[in-house]
């Protein structure tokens, strides 16, 4: 392995971070939004949501990412490898997120809401004060591990020719026909990601205890 | 409180089960439209006159196939990449090249993303009822190489032995049609084991580490094998017949494969391509015929 190839694979590092935080920024926000459309038993959008959820969590990131790149041009929507790449990792992480954030909601206590009510809070007030904050502190865990796993599912996207750390590491290994000494530096690359994910997830988690919330 | 969530819960499910059904069965549909929809379109690819108006012609190339086409200090390079450079200049159209691993390849032109495939095709007749082929690039037989020192000399030594290959490839078809050829001769028994890679370098890993006693794939990929790692590998003997190595085309998009042709029969009636293959096989092929479809 020379200078260059280790360059390659941080190079692949940054599509491997960037595409993984553009899917998350995107997914987090929105997994959100449709567990709060099931929650709230918006009537129709609540089973298109579901359907959604259920058709994603059943087809394998490799081959929703085929779909969207090769299936799409059928319909006129024909997309380049980093768009379709966003795409596809941002519909994958969307639909486990609403699944996270949809157990907290399912376990919120709803006599907390009938309070509230009482005590005069719309609707936006209720979520905001009353039921955000607890149900942000008891998905964080299962956010953070989704985190973790969407950066590890970025590799299905080198199908369409998207080089991130997994593909940059095979490529250097079939150049130099020693395919270990890059797989390591990949794993450490993809260790020290991962690692400051987890950190940032303890310096969530020691703010919420400051503020009293655990 | 538990209960009267349950109660309601239980209350509004029933009248929306049936609704939710329909809605699961809509989500499916749709699915399967979209598959459906693919198959249709299949015949459509981009012809000439459409690759003409766009302006340039898309191709797909792999990055992991050396000495064919492989990706070095960032810029793709090989046998093809260098060959579809001196097709370019032959070209009035301009050429979009992209870099994908073998997975995403022959997909990409079924579906008419791509309009060829720049990368080392083995012409099997199963490929010809799919693709058409350029004329063809290469030739080349399945060999089987070894970790040096290996006491397998012949195809007859592989008998009790697991061989590994890359799954989906034109050698594993050898690979498999050597194992029922060696059952006939030697009374039932063959390889012990054809184990399948989603790509060479974990095979040859393979083979280095103890895990496979050999490994097959084209002699021109294994002689860049061990050129680069002599201490480590040997080439065994053969496990195919001779194939010939194309670009492949969507079907019937004969528009486009008489261009290429027209730029390559060029570079072969020249001996750019000759040149080409001595430099990165250390062979020329020149008694390929002019068409293999």
């Amino acid at each position: 392995m020379n200078a260059y190839d280790y360059y390659s694979i941080l190079q692949g590092a940054i599509f491997t971070v960037s595409l993984s935080i553009v899917s998350l920024v995107i997914g987090v926000p929105l997994g959100l939004g449709f567990a709060l459309i099931r929650w709230a038993k918006v009537p129709f959008f609540k089973d298109l949501v579901q359907a959604y959820v259920n058709v994603i969590r059943s087809c394998p990131t490799v081959t929703l990412v085929l779909l969207i790149y090769y299936a799409l041009p059928e319909f006129g929507v024909s997309l380049n490898p980093l768009p379709a790449a966003v795409l596809a990792l941002t519909l994958s992480t969307t639909a486990f997120n609403c699944e996270i954030w949809r157990s907290a909601l399912v376990e919120f206590p709803k006599d907390q809401l009938d309070a509230a009510h009482a005590l005069g809070l719309n609707r936006l007030m209720r979520m905001r004060l009353i039921v955000f904050p607890q149900i942000w502190r008891s998905s964080l865990p299962g956010i953070f591990n989704e985190i973790t796993l969407q950066i590890k599912s970025t590799p299905a996207v080198a199908v369409i020719g998207i080089v991130e750390i997994t593909r940059a590491a095979l490529r250097v290994g079939s150049n130099t026909y020693e395919p270990l000494p890059p797989f390591i530096f990949a794993l450490l690359i993809y260790s020290s990601i991962v690692f400051v994910f987890l950190k940032l997830q303890k310096y969530f988690e020691i703010q919420m205890k400051e503020k009293g919330y655990i | 409180m538990y209960s009267r969530s349950v109660n309601s819960s239980l209350s509004q499910a029933k009248p929306s089960a049936l609704k939710r059904k329909l809605i699961k069965l809509g989500g499916l549909g749709l699915l399967l439209s979209v598959v459906s929809f693919g198959q249709m379109q299949l015949s459509q690819a981009a012809s000439l006159e459409e690759v003409k108006a766009r302006g340039y012609i898309a191709v797909a190339t792999e990055d992991d196939f050396k000495p064919f086409e492989f990706v070095e200090n960032g810029t793709p390079t090989g046998f093809d990449t260098e060959l579809l450079g001196m097709v370019k200049k032959k070209i009035s159209i301009d050429i979009k090249q992209d870099i994908m691993p073998w997975p995403g390849i022959l997909p990409g032109i079924t579906t008419g993303k791509y309009e060829a495939a720049v990368t080392a095709v083995l012409v099997t007749a199963e490929r010809k009822g799919t693709f058409d082929f350029t004329t063809p690039v290469a030739e080349s037989t399945t060999y089987f190489a070894t970790k040096k020192g290996s006491s397998i000399k012949s195809s007859d030594d592989l008998v009790g032995k697991v061989v590994g290959a890359q799954t989906g490839s034109a050698m594993l078809g050898d690979l498999k049609a050597l194992d029922a050829e060696l059952k006939k001769k030697h009374g039932g028994s063959g390889i012990k084991e054809i184990v399948e890679y989603q790509s060479y370098p974990e095979a040859y890993q393979d083979v280095g580490n103890g895990r496979l006693d050999a490994v097959a794939n084209t002699q021109i990929n294994l002689n860049s094998l061990i050129q680069t790692r002599p201490d480590m590998f040997v080439l065994g003997g053969k496990v195919g017949n001779p194939v010939y190595i194309a670009w492949a085309l969507k079907k019937g998009n004969t528009g486009v494969q008489q261009l290429l042709n027209g730029a390559l029969l060029d570079l072969r009636k020249s001996g750019a391509m000759y040149q080409l293959q001595k430099k990165w096989f250390g062979a020329t092929f020149e008694a390929m015929p002019q068409s293999v479809n």
